[in-house]
């Protein structure tokens, strides 16, 4: 995602000339500069490497023996052995996309499908919510520094909490939804249930906007701030409305900004997991059961390592492939200016 | 320009971290607050001067309201006399499987573990564990304890005793005498059967809507947030003569029509109102405490709920149900029979322990009646030994309904996949409550079986594990 791309081939007019030898230089002349950049750099390499070192550890050695798992029968009777339990080859992942007689073949269909539901929602969600809450905010009034202070105040909440929280404002009986929508408002007739059946999932996607916004608006509050006033006042003089305005400048000029959002506040809407387990339990129903609620239940509760680890392996490549179409939508933005 | 796009990367480091610190849990949704006692007369430590010195790790659960301090006071005495050192842990319930389980498998563990009763045969196939067969004469053997307790420490088709009952825990019915009185139903014949415990409730309902200007609900029970919901399920299966297992628990038997009688009992009590269907967004203590604050009329809960109303510490009781609480033997099913849920906790002894003469020690002392009786008491939970329990039920008619229920006790066939099964079984009955509840799914027979084939098939395959 540098910023800096450059070539041997044609440097960019009047730009710095690249530090790596194109490949026609003699070798002991690259020996010399590789050793001058080495020299250069070793400092920076000090830096990062205990970084390095506890990334390798805590990240990439667990993340290697979480698919080494994934090749394995890991069972009630085998966990003992753990890497050691009976090679399975491919059996995992069989069982999971095309064993129909396995229930965890329907069970991580019907997780799969709602965890597309939720990501999608809930990505939607925050980022059009941000941005309209930015755009608002982005007008001067009084007390505009408090009210920007005031909604940041979801974000700092941390999602076990956020749960918590919502999950006593949802009870259908007492929670103060249903107090607003049926007792003080009459919007509703009726009672809803929130925490049962299909409304689960928007019992666990509202919190989740709610606790994503602050951040998305704050972000895009930084960037509506660095929009020249003057491209307004042009347009405006030219006869652009505020909708015309909104399109033709402030989205384009944004664009970078959305992408970046779309691509993290996906992979962690993806990888969701409090919230669904902490408001609805270690399983949250077929309404509301996650990928990572799933995973974590058949690992850690049913001690089936080896279909879990097959289950994050296949999420980890569906998030793989995402991230490449989003690179492939998005480079140019966030590449050089053009 | 150049502005957003530092804003972008800036954006970028900023997501990085937030996405970084998000979720993490751990978790197993197995059986967490159990209980339960043991123990009578016998040794308790006499090994003397030897053992001086020793150092025993002792894992507890959160056991009543101070679990740390109440065992240390409990194994004091036995340390004074011993020499001992006991070093009490607490390892919460919410983690309490993953702990131990990575404790039996690593071999780093403490020397003595408490574990709920329906966890002890995957712990003892983990092979963590000593067989304590050839050590249990010096606590009086089987013969000192109720026979469905004793059970829980054995393994289905394995020889070996692998845990000794700690304490014991059952559940039973609840009501409040006021509110059974203004219904006009006598408390003596209101739970009897099926049919009665129908009629109370829809007499509940009828004419008592609410009591000193707090609504009443006939009947609440909490749904799939209940860690515990199998067991309060179960007791219905077992009543309508169903089992969770076949005889030799070889094939799940969930699908029966006798099991799905069971299951329908409890659910249409939700279907047809008699239940509070808003109950089943709750998990098991936030729906007790809706029994203490005044709110439901009759209830299943456990046997530590009856001495917290004498508490004045428990602030969760309103005056109203803590004056009228009282208890009633599960009601006989259909096949004539009524059971109840029996669970608790065992102590379990790790394979790898150095200290294995004292720890030993140790458990024989918590296993002396007196000792059983005195932690029973400080946590509301019933001792595990015959005569210790016997002493406890004389104490009042309330506790003698509970030593009742233990009697005639039942738990699940103790094979190392029944954590599993449970788990699967949860599931589909949650679904099968919501959809009773007008949530997610139509309510029918149709819809219930079909749910209960899902968990029989899923169980089947749970049973199919083998260690290749």
């Amino acid at each position: 995602m540098s910023s800096t791309r450059t070539s041997p081939v044609s440097p960019p007019a009047g730009g710095p000339q690249d530090p790596v030898a194109p490949a026609a230089t003699p070798p002991r002349a690259r020996r010399g500069r590789l050793g001058r950049a080495w020299r250069r750099d070793r400092f920076a390499w000090a830096l990062i490497a205990p970084a390095v070192v506890v990334m390798v550890l805590i990240h990439l050695i667990p993340t290697a023996g979480g698919v080494l798992l994934s090749f394995r029968d890991v069972n009630t009777f085998t966990f003992a052995r753990l890497f050691g339990a009976p090679w399975a080859g491919l059996e995992n992942y069989r069982a999971i996309l095309f064993d129909a007689d396995n229930p965890i073949h329907s069970g991580v269909f019907n997780a799969a499908g709602n965890t597309l539901v939720y990501t999608v929602a809930t990505v939607a969600g925050t980022l059009v919510g941000g941005m309209a809450l930015a755009l608002l905010l982005n007008r001067d009034f009084p007390g505009q520094k408090v009210v920007r202070t005031l909604m940041l105040t979801p974000w700092v909440v941390p999602s076990f909490v956020v749960a918590v929280l919502w999950q006593f404002m949802w009870q259908s009986d007492v929670g103060i939804v249903n107090k607003i929508l049926v007792d003080y408002t009459g919007l509703l007739d009726e009672r809803p249930v929130w925490l049962l059946g299909g409304n689960s999932m928007w019992a666990i996607v509202i919190p989740s906007i709610w606790r994503g916004i602050p951040l998305a608006m704050l972000i895009f509050l930084a960037a509506l701030q660095s929009v020249p006033k003057e491209l307004h006042e042009a347009a405006a003089l030219d006869g652009a409305g505020a909708i015309r305005r909104f399109r033709s400048i402030t989205l384009p000029l944004l664009r970078p900004l959305i992408a970046v959002q779309l691509l993290f506040g996906t992979i962690y809407a993806a990888y969701q997991f409090t919230i669904p387990w902490v408001m609805l339990g270690s399983n949250p129903g077929n309404d509301a059961d996650l990928m990572m609620t799933l995973i974590v239940r058949q690992s850690f509760s049913n001690n089936l390592f080896g279909i879990g680890a097959a289950a994050s392996s296949l999420l980890t490549i569906v998030m793989l492939v995402w991230v490449a179409a989003w690179w492939l939508a998005f480079r140019r933005d966030m590449e050089a200016d053009r | 320009m150049k502005g957003i796009r530092s804003a972008a990367l800036t954006a970028i480091a900023a997501l990085a971290l937030a996405t970084g610190v998000g979720a993490c849990g751990s978790s197993s949704d197995d059986d967490g607050g159990g209980s339960s006692t043991a123990a009578s007369t016998t040794g308790g430590g006499g090994a003397g001067a030897s053992l001086r010195g020793e150092r025993v790790r002792l894992w507890i659960m959160n056991n009543g309201p101070d679990p740390v301090g109440d065992t240390e006071r409990i194994v004091r005495p036995f340390e004074d006399r011993t020499g001992v050192d006991v070093d009490v842990e607490l390892v919460g319930w919410d983690v309490q499987f993953d702990r131990i389980r990575n404790a039996a498998a690593s071999g780093e563990g403490p020397d003595v573990t408490q574990a709920g009763t329906t966890q002890v045969p995957f712990f003892a196939a983990l092979g963590g564990f000593d067989d304590l067969s050839d050590k249990v004469e010096s606590i009086g053997g089987e013969a000192a304890y109720a026979p469905g307790i004793w059970g829980t420490s054995q393994v289905v088709g394995q020889e070996g005793t692998w845990g000794i009952p700690w304490f014991t825990e059952a559940r039973t019915v609840y009501y409040r005498r006021d509110v059974l009185e203004k219904a006009g139903v006598d408390p003596r014949t209101a739970f009897q059967d099926w049919d009665s415990f129908r009629a109370t409730l829809q007499a509940i309902k009828d004419r008592v809507p609410e009591i000193g200007g707090q609504r009443i609900e006939p009947f609440g029970m909490p749904g799939k947030k209940a860690f515990d919901l199998v067991h309060n399920v179960m007791p219905f299966v077992w009543g309508a003569g169903g089992a969770e297992l076949n005889d030799d628990a070889t094939r799940s038997a969930i699908n029966t029509p006798e099991a799905q009688q069971g299951v329908e009992f409890f659910a249409d009590l939700v279907a047809d109102g008699l239940a509070d269907r808003s109950m089943l967004e709750r998990d098991g203590t936030q729906v007790e405490n809706q029994f203490k604050g005044g709110r439901l009329g009759v209830w299943i809960g456990g046997v530590w709920v009856l001495p917290s109303a004498a508490r004045k510490d428990d602030d969760n009781w309103v005056d109203a149900a803590r004056r009228n609480v009282a208890v009633a033997p599960m009601p006989k099913g259909p096949s004539g029979e009524a059971f109840t849920f029996v669970g608790g906790s065992n102590l379990m002894l790790f394979k790898n322990s150095e200290h294995k003469e004292a720890a030993w020690a140790l458990i024989e002392y918590l296993s002396q009646d007196r000792v059983q009786s005195e932690y029973a008491d400080l946590m509301g939970m019933f001792p595990s030994r015959l005569a210790a329990q016997e002493a406890r039920g004389e104490q009042s008619p309330q506790q003698g309904a509970f030593f009742e229920a233990i009697q005639a006790g039942r738990s699940y066939a103790a094979i190392p996949q029944w954590g599993q099964i449970e788990n699967a079984y949860k599931t589909r009955f949650g679904t099968i409550l919501d959809m009773a509840a007008g949530q997610g799914g139509d309510y029918s027979p149709e819809a219930v079986r079909k749910q209960l084939d899902d968990a029989a098939a899923e169980a089947d395959n749970l049973l199919a594990q083998s260690a290749g």
